[in-house]
Order: C-alpha cells, then structure tokens, then sequence
C-alpha cells in the first residue's frame, strides 16, 4: 500500500513540477488525470483536516478564549480548494473542550475572536492580510507561501508527495504562540529565532 | 526436618544446633520469598516500564497519526528499538490498521492489525496496548512487545540468592558445629578441670602423707644416728673405763697402797668409774647396743615386784594405784630392764607431781593393727602392753615430740640426765616393742610400753643370783684371750691370772688360731666380738670350734651386733660377758663354765 501510494505521489509531483506541460499530458492521458485529480481531491482534504489538527499543538497565550465552551474559530480568508472542504472537514470536531468553528471572512480584523487563520492560495495580498493579526494571538496557515514575504506561522508544503508543513517559531513568538515540539517534529523545516 | 537434622548432626540436647538448623530453615524460606518476591517486582517492573514505554509512544505518536506522518511515527517507532528489550513498537490508526512498526530483526513482525487495549504477560514476552487519544479523540492504538528474561535466565539471577542463602546457611551449619564442639570442649575443660582439681586434692594429701612420714623417718633416722654416735662413743669410752676399773681393781687388790688417805682414794675413782660405766650403759640401752638377755616374764609378777621399790621412790605424797588385768601374756625380756624402764617411768611422773598425785600403772593384752604398725614403725601382732599415767603438768606438743631424744630434759640442769625416757625407749625398740606418750598439758601423762607376746608357752624359771663369793681358777684350766684393745686385753688377763687361770693373749683372730693349734690345752676362748683383720670373734670362735669341739667360748663386747646378738637376743647356748666387766662378774661366768664342763664332760 505504501509503495502503491509513493508511486502515485511521485506520478503527482512528477506533473506538478511540470507545471502545464504536464496538465496537457494528462489530459491527453486519461488515467493519470483522474489520478492526479484524486490525488489533489485528497491533498485538499488533508490540509482541510489539518487546519483544526494543528490546534492541540499550540498553546495560545491565557485570555485568548474568555470561556472554556468558547468554540474555536477557524477563519477562512480567500477561496481555494482547502476553503471550500474544512467546513466538512471542521464538522463536529471540537479541540480541548473547544468545538471548532469556520468563519469565512473576506478583510482579516485584528483582536477578533479567530485564533486560526487561513490565507487561502487566491487570497491576492497575503501579506496584508497576515499583517493584520500579527502581533495578535492567531496562528496564521498559509498553504504554499505565496511569497517570500508572505508567510504564516505554519505553511503548507508538499514533500515526497505528501502534504507536509513548515513552521516558523518567529512568526509564532510575535503572535504569542508555543508550537509543541510533537509538531515542531513533524514540520519538514522549522525557522527558528 | 530429621534429615536436616541429622545432616546437620544435631543433638537434640543441643539448644544451639536446634537454633542453628531453625536459622537454616528460616534462610531457606526467606530465599525462597525473596526469589518469589523478585520475581513478582520484576514482572511489575516491566509491565510498567513496557506500559511507561507504550504511554510514551502513544503520547509523541499522536501528532505523527493526525498529521499522518508515517516517517515520523516510524522514527518513534524505531527509536524505541534502541531498547534491546523492546521486540515490536507499532503504531494503528483509529481504524486498527498498521500505521508503522517496528520488530527485531528476530522478532515476528508486528500483527496486521490490534483493535482492543490489552496487557499480556507471556513466559518471555510482554504485550501492551494503549490507545492514542487527542483530546476525546481516539487516533489510534499502540502496540508494544518487551522481550523479559526467560524463567531460566531469571533463574539463574536468583541463583545468586540461592548462593547467598547457601553460603549463610553454611555458616549457620559451622557456627552450630563450631558451638557444639565449644560446648563439648568446654565440657571437657570442666572435666579436666575437676580432674585436676581431684589430682590436685590427691597429691596435698599424698604431700601431707609424705610430710608426715618424712618427719617421722626423720626422727627416726635422727634417734637412729644418736644412736649410732653415742653408740660409738660409749663403746669407746667403755673400754676406757674397763682399762681404769680393772687397774684400780688391780691396786685395790694387791694391796700395794699404804695409808688409809690412798685406800679412800682408789675406792672413790672405783666408784666415779662404776657411775661413769652406768652412765654408759644407759647410753647403749638408748642406742640398743645393750646386751640384753629376755626371758619369759609376768609383767603382773613384776609390776607387783616392784611395788615397795616405787613407793619408796615416789615418797609418801604419790598415791600409787596399780591396775593389773588378768590372764595376761608372757613376754619376752630383760626383766630388769623391765623394770629399770618403770622405774625411769616412776621417777619421771614424781618429777611432773611435785606436789603430789596418783601414779597408775595398768597392765593389759593389746593388740596393734596394720594400721597403727605401719604409722608407727612397730610390727603389729599382740602385745602386753604397760601403761604408767601421773596427774601431773602434762607436756606440750613440742615437748612431746622431743621426749624420746637423749639430753632432751625439761627439768634444771643437774637435776636430770635427759636420758631417762631415750633409755626406755632404746630399750623397748631393742626389745621389738613400743613406746608411746599420750599426755596433755595440765591433766597428766600417759607412757604405754608395749612389748610383744612370747609366742611359746615355754617358760623357765628366774635365774637366782649366784652366790658373791670369787671362785679360785685352776692353773690347768687355759684360757686364750683374744682382744684387739691391749688395755683391755692386759686388764682381762691380770684379772684370770689372779684368780689361778693360766692366760694366753693373742691381738686378733688369726694369731689366736695359730695359738690353739700349738696349745692343744686351751679350755675356754674368751674373745672381744669386735676384732680387726677380716675375722671378728664369732668368726674365730666358729673356726676355733671347728677344729676343737669340746672348745668353750666366752665372748665378751661393749656393745652387741650382728656377729653374736641377733635383735639384741643372745643365741642360746653363748656365753657373754659385757663391758665393762667386774672382777668379780668375769671370775664367776669363767669358773660357771669351767665348773658345768667339767661336770656334764
């Protein structure tokens, strides 16, 4: 099974890094489309998961929840294929006593109640919009980096074919954030101080 | 148990080897808990350590399974493995599915797939499950496998205990042993000890015994060499004496002196030479050299004998009480050495009464035992014994022990010669009797004279004194003289000579033989006992007789010995004369012979 998944993965990176190339090949070629397309469907899916995942890792600083059963608040800014799963993927989950919620929202507040914030790929300022909140305790998850100046906390990457993330422990102690080292583990890079 | 102990060899009289092998017990059951109680705390060590380990992983992994970071859990997984204990780690997703795992290399590999939470404990391995949870949230189960020693491994590491338990049970054995043979030891020791003590106890009493024996042999040898020394010097001196008598005699006789004053004179020296010739006597009757002539007497007859003598010795102011028993033994002695010993006696009680009292004599049979023979240096057997006791001062103990020793005296000086008792005492120890002083000091004192029994009926009568007159010799009855001492010998002569004797002289005993066989008219050998040159008088007068049967034999001594007088007894059938002789005591025993020759011949 492993095998079988790592030889899907590098068929999927094997297009991407070709970039359109390799979306014309696979259209022309019809079974690794459909495996490309799967493939993406659950990269999505994954990140989707991952956004609420993250939340036991991170400590926020005392009086970022004013109650206990305050629920979690997962803000969406922009729209991309991750936007439009977490709601599915947020369903029902809670995160230490917390339910985790999605608001989408179009203009990122700063000192509002979102303590997870991610800027979809189509956001068109990135950088804005994580200037916002920083300073303010939200952990910012940006899929991809859209730029080098663009970055949250915990960006999205995708390594041997996996949806695999950094994480960047100054943008996380400018936002008052602790990352639990189980996650630091897993980051393919962490920045650090 | 028995054959514990009876490996053990214990005595069941032995408090300590009971508590040695009860020590050896309870180190056997305490091992055995110990290796029971180890082996619990080693199970419960590992399921700890295997559920710790499990909990651990589950608690990194949780991360690894909601980011479904294979690699990382299998990281987890394999860094487990650094534990060789460790046989499987593996990680199932809440689906039960295998995440990641990870076996030794000699390991099964982990199960496909693990649903349920459970802890197993197998006889080399343990299992433990625990389940990865996020919150409320189950991600999934870990699966853990920890190789434990095998029971025989285990074994082995109690084996060290089992040693311990053994080496300690050894040394209880030992000490058991080493106590018992301690205590056995000791035993001994004590027994030992008492022996000696007992050995201790012995030898005093043999010491004391011996001291004893050696203060009396002392005395003994002491009286004995007195003996010898004033034996020797009153026979020496009696010789002296006989030369001075028979010259005053001599002078006396031949009327050669003028004037009254000169007779006076000779007649004192006489007398001054017959005392210092008592005096003598007295002497060898304490050395036992006097020549003593027993015969069968009645004590009784002579106690009774005695009775006007003592009264007028003791004075009127001593009552004199005489107990005299019945069919009482003869015994064989010189009655009047009998009699002089009483009478010493008597004398002797006068002077512890001076202002008066009883003197008692008693006569009984007695016999002395083994006993008393042996602690006395007497023969036992029967004796008569005479016991003379006056109420009179009593001596002390030191007195006591002295009162036999001649010139012992208690009395002034000049008042007495210290001789006394020593005379009786030589004369009763001549005599094969017994002499014993019992007194104490103010109630009197008690001398028993024991004299042994005569053992044959036989009994002759008293000799009668002869007649006093001098019996004139013959001139054809020779007589051989034969005396070492030229004093003596001239004196013996000038005596036989005078009387009408024809006299022969010879020095010693070979030329006295040679004189017999010239002079075949030799009648009578009158010889010294003593005589120089390897041939005493015995000697020559056995050889003289030899040759002459018909020969008679005169012998004549200061002292008696060996040659002639056996025990101080003369043999029957020899004449003696001692020394120092009267003139007139030699003129009646030379014409006594003569005459019953010539008449029996």
């Amino acid at each position: 099974m492993d095998l079988l998944s790592a030889q899907r993965f590098e068929a999927w990176r094997f297009a991407t890094a070709l970039g359109p190339v390799a979306l014309a090949a696979c259209v022309t070629a019809f079974v690794p489309a459909r495996v490309i397309a799967q493939t993406g469907t659950v990269e999505y899916a994954v990140k989707a998961t991952y956004l609420y995942k993250f939340a036991p890792y991170v400590e926020w600083p005392e009086g970022s929840f004013r109650s206990p059963s305050d629920p979690l608040v997962l803000c969406v800014i922009g729209v991309d294929a991750v936007a439009n799963l977490v709601d599915e993927a947020v369903q029902g989950q809670t995160v230490g006593g917390h339910a985790v919620t999605v608001r989408h929202i179009v203009e990122p507040k700063r000192d509002s109640d979102c303590r997870i914030l991610y800027v979809a790929a189509s956001q068109r300022d990135p950088a804005a919009a994580l200037g916002i909140v920083r300073g303010t305790p939200v952990l910012t998850v940006t899929d991809a980096r859209p730029d080098a100046r663009a970055h949250g906390i915990i960006d999205f990457v995708i390594e041997s074919n996996r949806v695999r993330f950094e994480i960047d422990l100054n943008a996380a102690a400018e936002n008052h954030l602790l990352i639990s080292s189980k996650l630091l583990n897993l980051a393919v890079r962490v920045r650090q101080p | 148990m028995a054959d514990l102990r009876r490996m053990l060899h214990i005595d069941r009289a032995n408090p300590m080897s009971a508590f040695a092998a009860a020590g050896v017990l309870l180190l056997l059951l305490a091992g055995m808990a110990m290796v029971i109680y180890n082996e619990q705390a080693y199970k419960d060590a590992k399921i700890q350590q295997i559920r710790a380990q499990s909990r651990i992983l589950a608690s990194t992994v949780t991360a690894a399974l909601a980011f479904d970071d294979r690699k990382a859990a299998y990281e987890y997984v394999t860094a487990l493995g650094a534990d060789p204990q460790v046989r499987i780690a593996a990680v199932y997703d809440a689906r039960g599915a295998l995440f990641a795992g990870y076996s030794r290399a000699d390991a099964r590999p982990p199960p496909a797939a693990v649903m349920e939470e459970q802890q197993l404990i197998r006889a080399d391995h343990l299992i433990a499950t625990t389940p990865v949870t996020q919150g409320a949230a189950e991600l999934g189960t870990v699966y853990m496998e920890m190789a434990i020693d095998p029971i025989s491994r285990r074994l082995a590491r109690y084996g060290i205990i089992g040693l311990l338990v053994a080496m300690a049970s050894l040394i209880f054995v030992l000490l058991g042993a080493a106590q018992r043979r301690l205590a056995e030891a000791n035993a001994r020791l004590e027994q030992q000890g008492a022996d000696l003590a007992r050995a201790n106890e012995n030898l005093r009493a043999q010491i004391e015994q011996r001291e004893n024996a050696e203060t009396a042999l002392r005395q003994v040898q002491k009286m004995e060499a007195m003996g010898q020394l004033i034996g020797g010097i009153a026979h020496d001196f009696n010789n002296l004496l006989q030369v001075i008598m028979g010259n005053l005699e001599v002078l006396k006789r031949r009327k050669l002196l003028a004037g009254d004053d000169a007779k006076r004179m000779v007649d004192s020296a006489i007398r001054g030479a017959e005392r210092a010739a008592t005096l003598t006597q007295r002497l060898l009757a304490f050395a036992r050299r006097q020549p003593l002539n027993p015969k069968p007497i009645d004590v009784n007859k002579l106690v009774t004998g005695m009775s006007e003598l003592l009264h007028r010795t003791l004075g009127e102011s001593i009552k004199i009480e005489t107990v005299l028993s019945g069919g009482i033994w003869r015994v064989a002695a010189d009655a009047n050495q009998v009699e002089n010993a009483l009478l010493n006696l008597a004398v002797n009680a006068r002077d512890a009464m001076p202002s008066g009292g009883k003197l008692t004599i008693e006569t009984a049979n007695a016999f002395l035992d083994d006993a008393y023979a042996k602690a006395n240096e007497v023969r036992p057997g029967q004796y008569v014994v005479v016991a003379v006791s006056d109420t009179g001062a009593g001596m002390p103990k030191d007195v006591l022990q002295k009162a036999f020793e001649p010139f012992f005296t208690t009395k002034d000086v000049g008042k007495g010669s210290g001789l006394g008792l020593s005379q009786v005492y030589g004369f009763i120890k001549q005599s094969d009797g017994h002499a014993k002083i019992y007194s104490e000091p103010g109630e009197g004192t008690t001398i028993k004279l024991y004299l042994p029994r005569l053992p044959l009926a036989g009994d002759a009568a008293e000799d009668s004194m002869e007649a006093q007159r001098l019996p004139e010799g013959r001139s054809d009855r020779l007589v051989l003289i034969v005396e070492d001492d030229e004093d003596v010998r001239a004196h013996a002569a000038a005596i036989l000579r005078e009387l009408g004797y024809s006299v022969l002289e010879a020095a010693d005993g070979p030329s006295a033989l040679l004189m017999l066989d010239s002079k075949p008219g030799v009648r009578l050998l009158f010889t010294d006992i003593g005589l120089p040159d390897g041939l005493n008088g015995r000697q020559l007068a056995d050889e003289a007789q030899r040759r002459r049967p018909e020969l008679q034999v005169l012998y004549t001594t200061a002292y008696a010995r060996n040659a002639i007088v056996h025990q101080g007894r003369l043999d029957p059938g020899v004449e003696l004369i001692t020394k120092p002789f009267t003139y007139a005591a030699l003129a009646s025993k030379v014409h006594a012979m003569f005459e019953r020759r010539d008449s029996t011949g």
